[in-house]
This record gives C-alpha cells, sequence and structure tokens, in this order.
C-alpha cells in the first residue's frame, strides 16, 4: 500500500519495479471487488474506490508517477495506462454482467444442476435367489458342484432310499403334497418333494463315489403360513461321499462354510439330533455375537441310505448337510415376516 | 416333554445346578427349548426326537442325566403287597386284536378310597401341566410321567360283567370318552370293551361310563402296549391327541409294562388304601429280546475322525444300559437295553459313543482335499437371462408353484392335459400344479397394483409341471414375464434376452390365438425351427380376469430352447478398419405386408457388404398414399472389411434394394 505523501517535503525516489507491483496489486484487487460486487449499489462503491476522479485508487497511482526516475516514467506511464484500462474494463464486464442478470432471472432459461438425472430401471434380484446364489458361491470354492432333480418324486427317492420307512410318521399324507391326477396312468404314488435329499439320492445312483454336490430348490410341506412358516420354501443341502469321509470333515467344511458366509471367522458346535437319512445325526449351530445362531442339520449319511443306492458302505462314508434358505435369508436382511418373500410387493423387492 | 425338577432329583443321587443339567442334556441330545418356574419348582422344556420315547418320561431323563454325570440311578422298587385273592378270580381279558394291541395287562385293587392327591404329587403334575382330577387318575398320569407307559384306571364296578375285551371297533361304532364328546369309530382302531360296549378307545382315551368316579371303590389298572401305526392313524383321524398316545406312537418299552403296572398299583396302596390282588392277567406277546450287535473299534474312528480310547467307549456304553457279550482287540459285542430300540445297528452305537463322549472333541480343522467344482452350462444361461432382465429393468419375483383351479385354467400355452393336483391345497383353493407361470405374475401384478405401485416390471424362472403317461410328470424351467410396456417393447426385451444367449439366433413370430391374449398383439416366438415361447398384450376378458386396471404384456419362454443355442465361448472376430456407409429408406407398401418381408427382401438385394438393417417406425398419410397403404421407414448399412466404400456404389445397392421391394412386395420409394 502506497503511504499518502505530503507535498512539503521533497518527494522520496521510487523504484520501477515497486511500482509496477502496486499496479498489478491495484488492478487484482479492483478485478475481485467489481467482480464479487452483487447489485448497482456497490459496484458503484466499488466503482469510486479505484476509478474515482478525486480520491480513487488510480488517482493516487497516477501522483507517484512523479516520484520515478526521470529514465523510468515512460515505461511507467505506459503501465499506469493499462492498468487503468484492465480496471476499466473489468467495471464495464460487472455492470454488463448486472444487467444480464436482472434480465435473465425474469426472462432467460437457466440451467439447474439440482434437477435429478433420468434413472434407468434397474430390476432387482429377490433376495432368495440372492441367499441361493451366494451360497452356491460358497459351497463352490469348497468344491460342491450343483445337482438338480424333479420337484416330484416317487417315494423310493422322497422316503425309502432315505431310510425313511413306510411306518414313519413323516410319510403322513397330512404332512405332504401327494400328487395326483392329470391322465397319468401310472399307479406310483408321486408326492411333491418335501427336501432336497432326493437330488443326493439320484446323483448316487447314477454316479460312481466321490461325490461333492450341494442340491437347493423348492420343497413343499403341508405348514399354514405364518410370519415362520410356508407351505413351500428352499432348502440347500450339501453331500460328500469318499473314502475316509468323517464327522471332523463335516464340521471342517460347515465351519468354513459359516466363516465364509457370516464374513469373520466362527466356530460351530453340534447338538445330537435324529433324521433318519443320517446317523450320527446333529444339530448345527455357528457361534454369533457371544451366542450360538441355529444354522440347520446334519450328521454322516446312514449306511442304509449309501446300501441303498448301491454304495459299499463299509468302503465309503459320507457327510450331509441341510438349511433352510428362507430362514438364512430373513436373518441376513431382516425381515420378520417370511410371507412377504413370495408377495412380489415391487418396493419389497427393491430393497435387496 | 415338560420335566418337573422337583421331581426329577428323586431318581438322582448326585447334586447338581438344573441350568448345568440342561446344558448337558442339550448338548447329549434333550435340546433344551427353556426353563420356568413354577411355585417352589422349575419346568424344563426338554425337545425329545422321535427316536428317544424313552426319554417320554423322567425317568428316561433322569437316566441320561446319570449317564453324563456318571452317576448311580435310584428307581422306586414297584413291589407292592399283595392280597391272597387271585386276579383272575375276579376278571378276564380277551385280546382280539393282537395286531393292534400287542399285549394287554390288568390287575385289580379292591377297597380303594377316591379323593385329592397330596400335595407333592399334585404339584408335579401341575408343574408339567397335567390337570388334577383325583388320586387315582392322578396316579395314572404320574406313572405315565414318570416311566412313559400311559396307564388307565376303570371303575370295575361299571365294567359290564367285570371282563375286558380288546378288539377292533365295529363299523361307526359311537364312543362315549371322558371329555364327554362322542366319537364315531370304525374297525382300524383299537377299543377296550366290556362286555357290552367299547368303554375305551384302547391307548388314546379313556370312556366317561367307567371312567373313575368320587363313588369308585374298585379298580382295573391296564397297561398295555398298542401298535404305534394305528394309534396314530386313530388320534389324528379323530383329532384326539393325548399324551397317552403320544407315547404309544413313538412305541413303548414293552419291559416297562409290568414295571408300570406295579408302580401303580404300589402308589394307589399307599395314597388310596385297598388291596391289590396276586397276579396280573397278561395277554398278548412278549417282550421280545434285544439283538446283539457287533461295534468294531476301528468304526469309531473311521465315521467320527477322532481316536475314542477303547476303555472310555466301552465304558460310556455300559453306563447307557447296554451289557457287553463279548469283548476283543477288534470289536465287542453288545446287547442294547429293552428301552432303546432305536439301537439296532453299528453305527447307532457309534452315535452313542459320540455324543455322551462329546461333539466338543470332534474339531472343526480338518484337511478337507481340494476339489474343483464344475457349474453347468444350464446355470450359465440362467445367469445371463437373469444379467438381461436386470438390466431391463426387470425385478425377479417368485411365486407358489401351484396355483386355484381358476388361475389353472385361465392359462395353459404348454400341454392340453388336466393339471396334476396335490393331495391337500397348498394355500387357500390352491391345489393343481401350474402349467403356467402366467396366471401367478398376473396375480403379483394385481397385488401390486393395490398398493398403487405405478412401475411394475416382472420376471419369474420356475418350473411348470404336467402329466406324463409313464413315470414322474414332465417339469419345465420357463421364463415368465409382464410388463407394463406395449408389444414392441416387450419383444425387444426378448431379442435382447436371445441375442444375448447367441448373437446369431434367428428369431420369428407367428400368429396365435390364445383367449388370454389380445387377438391381434400376441404371436409365437420360435427360434430356429423350435416352438420356445409366446407372448403379448392381455386381452381385455384376460385383464378383468385378473381384476388388472392398465395394460400388460405377458411373455413365457422355455429355458430349454435358450438354453440349447447358447453361445458360451463367444470367438473373435476381426472388426473392418473401414467405415461404414448408411443410407435411409421410405417405402409405401400395402397393410398386408409385413416388415418380415420386406426385410427379406433387403437382405437378399444388398448382397454381402449388408452390415445392418434397422427399423425405424411405420406411418400412414392416407391423404397421400391412399387407403390400405402404409410407409416403413429403415435404414440399411453397409461395411467392407476391404476397403472404404462409395457413395455410387452404395446407391447402386440401394436402387437394388429398392427394386426388389418393388418386385416382391410392391413397394414403392418416396423419394
Amino acid at each position: 500500500m502506497a503511504s499518502q505523501t505530503d507535498a512539503a517535503a521533497p518527494p522520496p525516489r521510487m523504484q520501477l519495479s515497486e511500482f509496477q507491483q502496486q499496479l498489478d496489486d491495484l488492478a487484482q484487487s479492483a478485478r475481485e471487488d467489481f467482480s464479487q460486487a452483487t447489485d448497482t449499489e456497490s459496484l458503484e462503491a466499488a466503482r469510486v474506490r479505484y476509478v474515482g476522479a478525486k480520491s480513487g485508487r488510480l488517482k493516487a497511482s497516477q501522483k507517484l508517477l512523479g516520484q520515478l526516475d526521470k529514465s523510468d516514467k515512460p515505461a511507467a506511464g505506459k503501465s499506469f495506462n493499462e492498468t487503468k484500462q484492465l480496471v476499466e474494463s473489468a467495471f464495464n464486464a460487472s455492470v454488463l454482467r448486472l444487467e444480464q442478470n436482472a434480465s435473465d432471472s425474469v426472462h432467460q432459461e437457466q440451467f439447474d444442476p439440482t434437477i435429478p438425472g433420468p434413472r434407468p430401471r434397474l430390476g432387482h434380484l429377490h433376495p432368495i435367489t440372492q441367499t441361493i446364489e451366494e451360497l452356491k458361491d460358497i459351497m463352490g470354492r469348497l468344491g460342491f458342484s450343483v445337482a438338480d432333480g424333479p420337484e416330484i418324486e416317487d417315494e423310493w427317492h422322497n422316503f425309502e432310499a432315505l431310510n425313511i420307512l413306510p411306518a414313519h410318521p413323516a410319510r403322513d399324507p397330512l404332512d405332504n403334497f401327494y400328487v395326483s391326477g392329470g391322465e397319468t396312468t401310472s399307479v406310483q404314488t408321486m408326492l411333491m418333494r418335501s427336501q432336497t435329499s432326493t437330488v443326493q439320492i439320484r446323483v448316487m445312483e447314477n454316479t460312481p463315489p466321490p461325490v461333492r454336490i450341494i442340491s437347493l430348490g423348492r420343497v413343499y410341506r403341508p405348514d399354514t403360513p405364518d410370519a415362520t412358516h410356508l407351505p413351500m420354501f428352499h432348502q440347500i443341502e450339501g453331500l460328500l461321499v469318499d473314502r475316509q469321509v468323517t464327522m471332523a470333515d463335516l464340521k471342517s467344511v460347515l465351519r468354513m462354510f459359516a466363516s465364509n458366509y457370516l464374513g469373520t471367522d466362527v466356530h460351530v458346535r453340534f447338538r445330537p439330533s435324529f433324521f433318519p437319512f443320517t446317523e450320527p445325526s446333529v444339530e448345527v449351530d455357528m457361534s454369533w455375537q457371544g451366542g450360538w445362531l441355529e444354522m440347520g442339520g446334519a450328521g454322516m449319511v446312514d449306511p442304509a441310505v449309501l446300501q441303498a443306492v448301491g454304495y459299499d458302505s463299509d468302503a465309503v462314508t459320507g457327510f450331509a448337510f441341510g438349511l433352510g434358505i428362507e430362514r438364512l435369508c430373513a436373518r441376513r436382511h431382516g425381515m420378520d415376516d417370511i410371507r412377504e418373500i413370495y408377495k412380489n410387493d415391487v418396493r419389497f423387492l427393491h430393497q435387496f | 416333554m415338560l420335566v418337573s425338577w422337583n421331581w426329577l432329583k428323586e431318581y438322582l443321587a448326585h447334586e447338581v445346578d438344573p441350568a448345568e443339567l440342561a446344558h448337558r442334556l442339550m448338548m447329549a441330545g434333550l435340546n433344551h427349548e427353556g426353563t420356568r418356574e413354577v411355585g417352589d419348582d422349575l419346568a424344563i422344556d426338554l425337545e425329545v426326537t422321535s427316536n428317544r420315547p424313552d426319554c417320554l418320561g423322567h425317568i428316561g431323563v433322569a437316566r441320561e442325566s446319570c449317564v453324563l454325570f456318571q452317576q448311580p440311578l435310584r428307581l422306586p422298587e414297584a413291589q407292592p403287597p399283595v392280597s391272597d385273592t387271585l386276579v383272575d378270580e375276579l376278571t378276564g381279558v380277551t385280546l382280539e386284536c393282537p395286531d393292534l394291541c400287542y399285549r394287554y395287562t390288568a390287575r385289580i385293587i379292591r377297597g380303594i378310597r377316591v379323593g385329592p392327591s397330596p400335595d407333592w404329587l399334585a404339584q408335579r403334575l401341575q408343574t408339567i401341566g397335567i390337570a388334577i382330577i383325583n388320586n387315582i387318575v392322578d396316579i395314572t398320569n404320574y406313572v405315565c410321567m414318570e416311566i412313559g407307559q400311559p396307564l388307565h384306571a376303570f371303575d370295575l364296578s361299571k365294567l359290564k360283567s367285570g371282563q375286558i375285551v380288546v378288539r377292533q371297533a365295529s363299523v361307526e361304532e359311537p364312543f362315549l370318552a371322558i371329555d364327554h364328546h362322542t366319537y364315531t369309530l370304525d374297525p382300524a382302531m383299537c377299543v377296550i370293551a366290556d362286555a357290552e360296549c367299547a368303554v375305551a378307545l384302547g391307548g388314546v382315551m379313556g370312556g366317561a361310563e367307567t371312567e373313575v368316579s368320587a363313588n369308585t371303590v374298585n379298580l382295573l389298572i391296564e397297561a398295555a402296549e398298542f401298535d404305534p401305526v394305528s394309534i396314530r392313524n386313530t388320534a389324528r383321524q379323530l383329532n384326539l391327541h393325548s399324551p397317552s398316545s403320544y407315547r404309544f406312537e413313538r412305541g413303548v418299552d414293552s419291559h416297562s409294562v409290568d414295571w408300570a403296572s406295579r408302580r401303580c398299583c404300589e402308589l394307589i396302596l399307599d395314597l388310596a388304601g385297598g388291596e391289590l390282588s396276586a397276579g396280573v392277567i397278561d395277554v398278548g406277546r412278549r417282550p421280545s429280546p434285544s439283538k446283539p450287535i457287533i461295534l468294531r473299534w476301528s468304526q469309531l474312528s473311521r465315521v467320527l475322525g477322532i481316536d475314542i480310547d477303547r476303555d472310555i467307549a466301552g465304558h460310556i456304553l455300559t453306563e447307557l444300559g447296554i451289557q457287553t457279550k463279548r469283548q476283543d482287540e477288534q470289536s465287542v459285542e453288545v446287547i442294547p437295553p429293552t428301552w432303546r430300540r432305536d439301537l439296532s445297528r453299528e453305527v447307532d452305537l457309534i452315535e452313542e459313543v459320540a455324543r455322551v463322549h462329546g461333539y466338543e472333541n470332534i474339531p472343526e480343522d480338518a484337511r478337507v482335499p481340494m476339489v474343483p467344482s464344475q457349474r453347468s452350462d444350464a446355470d450359465r444361461v440362467l445367469e445371463i437371462v437373469r444379467r438381461v432382465l436386470l438390466s431391463a429393468g426387470f425385478d425377479e419375483a417368485m411365486t407358489y408353484s401351484v396355483v386355484s383351479e381358476e388361475d389353472s385354467s385361465a392359462f395353459s400355452l404348454w400341454t392340453t392335459a388336466p393339471p396334476l393336483r396335490s393331495s391337500t391345497p397348498m394355500l387357500k383353493g390352491a391345489d393343481c400344479l401350474r402349467r403356467s407361470l402366467i396366471p401367478s405374475l398376473l396375480r403379483a401384478r394385481r397385488v401390486n397394483e393395490s398398493l398403487s405401485n405405478s412401475v411394475v416390471e416382472l420376471f419369474e424362472t420356475a418350473r411348470v409341471y404336467w402329466p406324463e403317461d409313464d413315470g414322474l410328470p414332465r417339469e419345465e424351467l420357463m421364463l415368465g414375464i409382464t410388463s407394463g410396456g406395449d408389444f414392441f417393447s416387450l419383444k425387444g426385451v426378448i431379442e435382447a434376452l436371445v441375442a444375448a444367449i447367441q448373437p446369431a439366433a434367428t428369431l420369428t413370430v407367428r400368429d396365435t390365438s390364445y383367449d388370454l391374449l389380445d387377438a391381434t398383439h400376441s404371436a409365437e416366438l420360435w427360434i430356429h425351427d423350435q416352438l420356445s415361447g409366446y407372448f403379448g398384450h392381455v386381452s381385455e376378458a384376460g385383464l378383468k380376469r385378473f381384476s388388472l386396471r392398465a395394460p400388460a404384456t405377458v411373455a413365457e419362454l422355455r429355458f430349454s430352447a435358450l438354453a440349447s443355442i447358447a453361445d458360451l465361448k463367444r470367438q473373435h472376430r476381426t472388426q473392418s478398419p473401414y467405415p461404414s456407409v448408411a443410407r435411409d429408406l421410405n417405402l409405401v407398401v400395402d397393410e398386408q405386408v409385413r416388415w418380415s418381408q420386406i426385410a427379406d427382401s433387403v437382405r437378399s438385394a444388398a448382397g454381402e457388404l449388408l452390415e445392418d438393417i434397422r427399423f425405424h417406425e411405420p406411418y400412414r398419410d392416407p391423404d397421400k398414399d391412399g387407403p390400405g397403404k402404409k410407409r416403413l421407414l429403415f435404414s440399411v448399412t453397409f461395411r467392407s472389411s476391404e476397403r472404404t466404400l462409395t457413395g455410387e456404389e452404395i446407391d447402386a445397392r440401394r436402387e437394388q434394394i429398392v427394386a426388389a421391394c418393388r418386385a416382391d412386395c410392391g413397394a414403392r420409394l418416396i423419394d
């Protein structure tokens, strides 16, 4: 900032570079002030500050010319004129800008970046499919391939081969959807499969060991729909039959599965249970947040099942496990009523 | 099974914390559902799996506890004093249906006083939720809940001739039960009758006529064993489930029948007085001895993956009441106790050793050999289907496999065979296995319409079913789609889908006619020469049938048709480095001329340089072109892989195309 000079005092000498620096500062600050003016009043105030005839900063700079060496004066005069033009054109631009704004806001189109873009509609995969794909993915990494089989089964595959003998309560007509009708002349009894273990039987009947598969899909059991029960639901079952397959392998595979699914290292716990097609049979829990979470049922394939499919139960052993997919899905996504799963409300589907 | 803690303690010689006991029992197979305080007692809820009916009594649970804590079990003597009178002099039992009732025993007590039960007994029954009636009935219930053997006490004086006949019920035989309902029986059911009529429904419920009342003085105590399947059927058929039927369904210990009878008599003499006649009437089959089982020691590690010391394993078996007949380095031959009918094979013994030894001893870090998993082509195609439909804005729906008769009859594209039916409806009124996904998807549309969801774009991949002449039904995976868009937007999605699966596939449409679909805006889809699906607008009648307000389109495609053409290993083709040249055409044709005809002519006339034909739009201007005419606007693109094409040669091609369209379809070019 140049200090005010006293006319009476002998004028101090000034360097050309110093003078030019002052001019640059002046131009810079004038441009800023003009561009920041939001109305004509503030712009006029800024104009007076810089180009005012009496005490404007340009006027003050002009007076400094006298303090320069004579030899510097032509260059200094040129710089002064350029600066003056710069300041004036900056002022004129701001005048124009304010005029423009005034007319724009009333009459002209304005770009509004806050308007939402047209979003492409993206479909959502059903949460059950998402859960199934995740399970398939994990089990695939553990070497289990997907096997498929019919949803409508005969009693051999749904019961007998699974060691569920005719007197077993699981075969009660009221606990199953037996199927009839159509023009079928077949006399065999058919039912909608009550478990995906049927697929294991079919695979073992057609494949010599080793077998390492998962089967998944729809299963059916008469149940009145409520928040935790449906007459149709999905299961995933795993089967590994080979030489020297033990319960320790079962526990280890389930632990890898659970750790992978929950994304953190977990432990699994076996509680004794009973299923006709496995012996020993266990309920599987996984450790979660300081407690135990029920995972599903599992066990070593019952020798009667191995024999039913023609395997030598003294040569091979196997393990099997089964999980309910709706339960996993409901827990994963915090659903408190699984009936929502089959309602197909698009708002429900769009959550996942 | 509810267990009274005060009651259970009676059989345990050791002190144990109830919470610890419940946990140990859970880890050994009796899942602990919860514990509730009842007065100064605890009701411990244990889930008993169907293979363990021996745990449906307090003694059975106590026996498990004693095995786990390696403590002795304290059992009541059950040796009541008897009088000089022989039971045979007082009554007789005729067993006419040994298939329904394996064994029937009867004892007689005379001179009892019916009154209230003592507090200790009443409280124990109350803890486990059993109603208190009078000392005699309470005692029969008590012993049932003690050993798991149901019992029944008859008022002897009300039995006509004082005789028991165990027989099949006659056709539509009426029976007045103690719940004072009259049930209609059939010959598959077993009744206990006197000389005149049924006085009890064997193993399920007693009768009102002969029940013990305040005036009862003489009793006949029944302890029997009934056929599990017939009991289950009877209870189900009459919807009459009791603690008694529950236990007979699962099978009682034949060797406990007499013990339970004596125990019941012992308690009656103690608590209600009277005299027990000497002897027992015992008809039917004798309990068969358990068969020996051989356990090869090597099988323990083979199945469990851990080594369990032979002595420990042997000790566990002994604790469980399993007797060793013979033992050597290789194996042990044992006889399971009579209450463990579930133990009949080597592997059953392995499980016993494992669960008592503790599954926590099985490691969870075994090195399972690595094996690469295989992914099927069908699975890959299914993923493409999903990806394309999601990208096209469709949400995946999931609907039930079984539909109502009304919905089943609405649409069946693939078969004229009547639908298969489920024996019981899956949901209210729904018992037809679906032959198409479309009705289910239209129901889903309806649900969304009722929720004012404005955009409803859904697809589902699921199976449909129809009967086959022989063997299991046909099951086919279908892709069902429903959209609020029009015919051509849906067609575009299908075209994009087919192209995503096989870029070279030829998709053609043929006219079709279905009531649910609009007469003109619907078509069959053919991929190469295979009928692969149907699509179109839902007809007015169809919309009404499904109570839909807004127009809708639907499609159903055979997944197998898509999978069979899939190109899953795409091959690279060098792209031409030269620019393409395009020409627009605007042809006037008769209304009857279809785009596919024009496209065929274009293709045949355009030559090998043709890269693409793109249809733009139809346009009708009767004033200029006359009635019955339409304009088809489209463009053709040419490209060479060897050079840049010149405008002149492409104009010449265009002339050829116009000429061909004129010759083939009577088309006129608008310049």
